[in-house]
């Protein structure tokens, strides 16, 4: 019978104590799995949505407040300064506009309801419906949030959307649009060439090399692209140059993403941006806002960290004061190991097996208990930390262009190409974190069952070395 | 031989100070067989424990062979414990987890001897004091007083130790049991040439001995055979 052997032996000495023992141990090691697996989950999830969300800055008018004809606008002129910048590597630019279809009534809410310009339109109609919800005429399921709600008279019908983009092909892959037929726009020449949505074409008839009328000139349908944002299908993309041409809105920009040569020079970049366009612009890098983003994992994260922690210590302190209460049960034969030619080591090693063994049994348990209760309760804890946020999180972008987001969902009606829609929508994937329970797991557990059995023999090891061996010649 | 000069042990508990052995010298020759008498509380085991270092003297020398175990290290006094020393307790302190075997085969895995050794010589030394086959793997439990007494013997003799300590070996067990571990104890040691010192309360077990040492309150009161 060797040291280990004797170890293992004496762990089950008392049946039913170790019996009690290991239970409580596995309900205190499943608890620091389970907490692992919500901590590991999330950190990836962390991971995933920061490198997801790339290395680049939103810029957008300072105060930007939709109706309000007071705001900033940004200009080309002034990204051209930010293009020349360090590290930026590119400058996405958009104008946003909106026409109503010509001949139909449409409800004042500033701005947004006619288009800066004031009697342009368009010949295009929206594809998009109101009442596609069974809502009655009249849409009183349409829900207006921010503006100054107007009534919607009979005959309305949703403005259309224009978008200018020098990068058309950034704003496709932000879809998820596919060329379907045609051809992509050239973001760089002033023409009249457009790409729409089939969702576009098939309600107004439309084909590629077909022409329309804005802004009272014709447009041609370049390309038709498929995709099922619901934003993108009453949307009408062309050059930048061609907006601002056809909106007499020379210079002016409404958004811009520059993208930056690398992860780690965002900071410094936000940094330049920022100090070049001064008061004039909001400037978001997406690494705030991916913080912003995973701002409620984060403390997802550190809850489970405190209560793995915890759990941990948990464990250590009842192997603690259960071998604390074995030494001294057992002093007496301590002494005769002693007095027989034990060294301290090798008493304590035995001890140390001893609780290893009754660790490792609270590991199995508690591997169950891991197993069975990671991705719920991971689950519980992301789910009540972000629905606290979900609201929030989309009102916090400056701009304001966020304001439709609470909108039917078939309404699309308002903000599109926006950081912040896309944000709402990285919020519910935030909830779509994957507890990962695997062979990794299985180490884990032996590793807590370690470090629970090592800082629980501690103090009796002390105690073991404290037993003197005359003990023995004491009658008891 | 085993020389004890001046040797002092004190106790304090509280403002008491107890003198367990008051400047207590004697000498026991290799291979005696010397008894230790006297009342209750006289120092008996105190004197034992520092004959077997399982306590330190507060001061004296007790030179064993030609060291003195007084000035040994934590690990050598372990090795003399081990190695040198065989104990023998009058409530048997065997391990209560270990089969009769197991404990026999205890000391001798401290002091490295191989396994194959190990159960070779435990077999055959608990053979010697008579134990039978199917009890050497019976834990203490299950053995009465003086089957435990015998493998606590075997277990003494293990390491072939230069000296047997027992303290009242016989005290816990009934006359007729007590003589016959007693003239085992005796038999093994005359066999293994080993000094034996026994603590007793039975003069007429005192009477058989070499030697007998009489404690009164600490000293050392003679040291004939009474
Ligand atoms: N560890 C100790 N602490 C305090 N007093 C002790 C201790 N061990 C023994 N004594 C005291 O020393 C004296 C001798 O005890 P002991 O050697 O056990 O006597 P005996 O074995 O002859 O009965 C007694 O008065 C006892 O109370
Ligand atoms: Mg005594």
């Amino acid at each position: 019978m060797n040291p280990v052997g004797r170890g293992i032996r004496n762990a089950f000495r008392n049946g039913v104590r170790t019996g009690a023992i290991v239970i409580i141990l596995g309900l205190s090691i499943g608890l620091s799995l389970t907490m692992l697996v919500a901590q590991r989950a999330v950190e990836n999830k962390i991971k995933s949505v920061k490198s997801s969300i790339g290395n680049t800055i939103t810029i957008s008018p300072a105060g930007f407040t939709p109706g309000s004809d007071a705001n900033n606008a940004l200009t080309s002129d002034d990204l051209a300064k930010v293009q020349k910048l360090a590290h930026v590597t590119s400058v996405a630019e958009t104008l946003t506009d909106r026409l109503p279809t010509t001949g139909s009534s449409a409800p004042t809410f500033g701005k947004f309801g006619t288009g800066s310009d004031g009697g342009s339109s368009t010949s295009l109609t929206s594809p998009i419906t109101l009442n596609a919800h069974g809502g009655g005429m009249g849409g009183e399921r349409f829900f207006i949030s921010g503006g100054e709600g107007g009534s919607l008279p009979a005959d309305f019908s949703l403005p259309v959307s224009f978008i200018g983009t020098n990068h058309p092909a950034n704003l496709t892959t932000d879809y998820s649009a596919t060329i379907a037929r045609g051809a992509q726009i050239s973001g760089t020449a002033d023409s009249n060439n457009a790409l729409i949505s089939s969702q576009m074409a098939v309600k107004n008839n439309l084909k590629v090399g077909d022409t329309f009328t804005a802004y009272s000139a014709a447009l041609t349908v370049a390309g038709i692209f498929n995709t099922d944002n619901q934003a993108a299908q009453d949307t009408v993309i062309v050059s930048l140059a061609a907006l601002q041409r056809l909106s007499a809105q020379g210079g002016v920009v409404t958004s811009a993403v520059a993208t930056i040569d690398s992860l780690d020079n965002l900071g410094n970049a936000t940094s330049a941006v920022k100090s070049t366009l001064g008061s004039n612009a909001d400037v978001v890098s997406a690494q705030e806002e991916a913080d912003n983003t995973v701002a409620p994992l984060n403390s997802v994260k550190t809850v489970s960290t405190f209560s793995l922690v915890g759990a941990v210590v948990a464990g250590a302190v009842i192997i603690l004061l259960v071998m604390v209460m074995v030494v001294r049960e057992r002093k007496k034969e301590i002494g005769v190991v002693k007095a027989i030619g034990g060294s301290n080591l090798r008493i304590m090693g035995e001890f140390m097996v001893e609780s290893l063994t009754l660790a490792v049994l609270g590991a199995v348990v508690g591997l169950l208990i891991g197993v069975v209760g990671g991705q719920p309760v991971t689950k519980m804890l992301v789910d009540n930390s972000t629905s606290n946020t979900t609201t929030s999180t989309q009102f916090q972008r400056p701009g304001g262009r966020t304001f439709a987001a609470n909108a039917e969902p078939n309404g699309g009606f308002g903000g599109r190409f926006d950081a912040g829609l896309r944000r709402n929508s990285a919020v519910e994937g935030l909830r779509n974190v994957k507890a990962q329970i695997g062979p990794g797991l299985l180490l884990d557990g032996f590793g807590a069952a370690v470090l629970i059995a090592i800082l629980g023999s501690a103090l009796s090891a002390g105690l073991i070395a404290k037993v003197r061996p005359s003990t023995v010649m004491r009658a008891e | 031989m085993l020389e004890v000069k001046n040797l002092v042990k004190t106790f304090r508990s509280g403002d008491t100070t107890v003198i367990a052995a008051n400047d207590i010298s004697f000498s026991v020759p290799d291979g005696q067989f010397a008894s230790v008498v006297g009342r209750s509380g006289s120092g008996k085991s105190t004197l034992l424990s520092l004959l077997g270092a399982l306590d330190l003297p507060t001061s004296g020398s007790i030179v064993v062979g030609d060291r003195d175990i007084t000035k040994m290290r934590d690990h050598e006094l372990i090795g003399y414990r081990g190695r040198s020393i065989g104990f023998v307790f009058q409530s048997y302190n065997l391990v209560p987890n270990l089969t009769a075997l197991e404990n026999v085969m205890l000391p001798m895995e401290f002091a490295k001897t191989p396994k194959a050794e190990r159960i070779k010589r435990g077999k055959s030394l608990l053979q010697e004091v008579g134990l039978q086959d199917d009890q050497m793997g019976r834990k203490p439990g299950r053995l009465s007083g003086g089957q435990q007494q015998r493998v606590a013997i075997a277990r003494a003799l293990a390491n072939r130790p230069q000296l047997i300590l027992a303290d009242e070996p016989t005290g816990n067990l009934d006359a007729t049991t007590g003589k016959m571990i007693f003239d085992l104890l005796h038999s093994l040691s005359r066999k293994e040439k080993t000094t034996i010192i026994v603590v007793t309360h039975d003069l007429e077990i005192a009477g058989k001995t070499d030697k007998t040492f009489h404690l009164d309150d600490g000293r050392l009161v003679s040291n004939n055979r009474s």
